[in-house]
């Protein structure tokens, strides 16, 4: 069996070029591709349009860097403040943000984007996101339209140029397979971009994942890459995690 | 125990009393995540977490931490017997869609009509911090239950005659629980049903901005 998918970091993130569009799976700081993203801080590639769920999560960590190194132009998210690098990219306008969405609304506009629509009719905001003042930003004001009496918001789907999922076990057609709530929307990510990178713990050979445990089919991944194994993932998240005050220092643990 | 310290354990022990045993119920940041520390013996209920999980529960062991079990506050859980996990938009579609049936939410303001503010305040300028999943919720959870402080750091009330800061949901509120005291919403304003055990109506109408009625059965928080 050839390597099929299965290349190497540089190769696949030779796809992510300055000003790219960048869609990335993540929900407040888990499931992150970590290893893609300490590869774009490290080569420094900026000027990126920013597609998450949510930006990162408090500082220094994972994609909080991308924010804090300059690297991210735009923003399309649900918030501007879970991690403190986007935060202060947004108050100093160093990135720009041209609304927030409710973050189902978020969700639904990139699963749009990877089923193949222009876009979906959404309820929620309806008399509060089209108020005078609340985005400055925008140029146009949201559109609207009315369907049997009830109005909604026409929000238009979301794509990118690259799509970098994370996900525990992949093989060489690009099936990823996830564990327990890293699933998220990464299959909608995955099908969302031009171009996608599935970056996983574990590369597998084709078979060993059930085909019921397929979370991503590989015809959605151009790219699988090795990202840190599962051990070292929990070590660094145990340890950020720590370093927070959110877990006790392991010596402490109970048993 | 600081004053602000004792106001958050009110605000989550009565908070915990709006829980039944089985209930689904999405808990916001903040104060309302620390109601659950203050679950009645023999309640049990069913969390949701945003990110796809009905079932979440405490957190784990460092040991036993798992970097792809967590919240809906990026912090690591456990899950309970019976808990699902679902993908993000079926999370947001249960919200939407009236699936999860009480969410008790934090608030910068909130008033007579039962508007809930919590999103969003200007800094530098800017509207901050941002939306997540609140706005989702207060448009399809029936039973929203708004949880925050009766005065702000500068003295005033947030509990309101009108919100001023942007809405995360219109009229979706159906209890108001603060420090001081719990009022209803109802279809002609907001009623008073509870106060802090020592605190009169008249205390209440002192640092309360909004209009209130006083419930026929008005009595002492029972915490």
């Amino acid at each position: 069996m050839s390597n099929g998918k299965v290349t190497s970091i540089d190769e696949a993130l030779s796809n992510v070029h300055s000003g790219s569009r960048l869609m990335l799976g993540e929900f407040v700081g888990s499931g992150q591709p970590e290893k893609s993203i300490d590869w774009i801080v490290e080569k420094s590639i900026g000027n990126l349009t920013l597609i998450v769920c949510t930006p990162g999560y408090r500082d220094k960590f994972l994609m909080d860097r991308l924010f804090e190194t300059d690297l991210v132009s735009e923003l399309i998210s649900s918030h501007v403040a879970t991690s403190s690098g986007s935060s202060d990219a947004y108050l100093t306008n160093k990135m720009m943000v041209r609304q927030l969405f409710p973050m189902g609304t978020w969700a639904e506009k990139v699963r749009a984007g990877g089923m193949g629509l222009g876009g979906i009719l959404v309820p929620v905001g309806i008399g509060i996101l089209d108020q005078p003042g609340i985005f400055p930003n925008l140029e146009e004001p949201k559109p609207k339209l009315t369907l049997n009496g009830k109005e909604y918001f026409v929000e238009e789907a979301l794509t990118a140029d690259v799509s970098i999922i994370r996900g525990w076990r992949a093989d060489p057609l690009g099936n990823v397979e996830f564990r327990h709530t890293g699933t998220i929307n990464q299959c909608d990510i995955a099908m969302a971009g031009k171009y996608t990178i599935a970056e996983v713990n574990e590369i597998v050979p084709v078979g060993a994942i059930p085909p019921d445990r397929v979370g991503c089919p590989g015809i959605f991944v151009d790219a699988v890459i090795q990202g840190y194994s599962l051990p070292e993932q929990d070590a660094l998240y145990r340890n950020n995690w720590i370093r927070l005050g959110i877990l006790e220092p392991e010596e402490g643990a109970a048993e | 125990m600081s004053d602000q310290l004792e106001s958050r354990v009110i605000i989550a022990k009565r908070c915990a009393l709006e829980m039944k045993d089985g209930d689904v119920i999405n808990l916001g940041f903040g104060i309302p995540t620390s109601a659950a520390d203050y679950l009645p013996p023999g309640v049990n209920v069913f969390l949701h977490s945003e990110n796809g999980c009905i079932g979440a529960a405490g957190k784990p062991a460092t040991k036993d931490a798992d970097s792809d079990r967590t919240n809906a506050s990026g912090a690591p859980m456990t899950v309970r017997p019976g808990a699902a996990y679902m993908s993000l938009t079926t999370s947001f579609g249960a919200m939407r869609n009236g699936y999860i049936k009480t969410s008790i939410l934090g608030g910068l303001e909130v008033d007579e009509e039962g508007n809930l503010a919590n999103w969003a305040v200007l800094r530098n300028g800017h509207w901050w911090p941002g939306i997540g999943g609140a706005m989702d919720l207060c448009y399809g959870v029936p039973r929203i239950i708004a949880a925050l402080q009766h005065i702000d750091k500068a003295g005033s009330s947030k509990v309101k005659r009108r919100t001023e800061l942007p809405l995360t949901g219109r009229k979706c509120v159906k209890t108001i629980i603060t420090d001081k005291a719990v009022f209803d919403v109802g279809s002609d304003g907001l009623i008073l049903r509870e106060a802090l055990p020592g605190l009169s109506v008249e205390d209440i109408r002192a640092i309360t901005e909004a209009r209130f009625e006083v419930a026929p059965d008005f009595k002492p928080m029972p915490i």
